[in-house]
């Protein structure tokens, strides 16, 4: 079974610390359409998260299915580790 | 941060088995005390908001019982 590098991990960190930002400020947006600063910042983070998905896909493969993530060859969005065993 | 923690006093009855507790205390979320969020309050970075459960320093309450002493090493 193939093991995943050890910069996968704090990639991941990462990308998880940067998706409760997006979703805390969208949460946050809900309420404050007009707050200029917040949405500036999370169309940053929503970047950042682009940027960090790439870095963490390139080790780990795809993270999301139905063309949020491009496939590696052969098919493989279903090989391990899942998401509960990284 | 200070979750305002408050008391309330309980019903000891002369039939209780266990010796009665006579105060209880309970602490109160950040957020009752605030209504309408305003905007550009301070934040966490996003490894710390990740930790703490909210991007806000004004909501973070890691809500400590009163037997245990509040740890403060990890945020403010």
């Amino acid at each position: 079974m193939k093991q995943l590098p050890k910069e996968f991990y704090a990639a991941m960190e990462e990308l998880q610390a940067v998706d409760f930002v997006l979703v805390d400020l969208t949460l946050y947006l809900d309420t404050h359409p007009e707050d200029y600063d917040a949405i500036n910042q999370f169309n940053q983070f929503a970047k950042e998260r682009r940027r960090l998905k790439k870095v963490v896909e390139s080790m780990y493969g795809p993270l999301q299915q139905f063309g949020n993530s491009y496939s590696g060859y052969p098919w493989n969005w279903d090989d391990g580790p899942w998401p509960w065993q990284i | 941060m200070s979750t305002h923690r408050r008391v309330w006093y309980p019903y000891a009855s002369p039939f209780d088995p266990c010796p009665p507790i006579k105060a209880k205390t309970y602490s109160t979320p950040p957020n009752l005390f605030l209504g309408f969020q305003p905007p550009n309050l301070e934040q966490f970075t996003p490894m710390q908001a990740l930790r703490t459960g909210t991007l806000w320093k004004v909501f973070y309450d890691p809500w400590y019982s009163p037997y245990e002493a509040p740890r403060e090493d990890d945020h403010s």
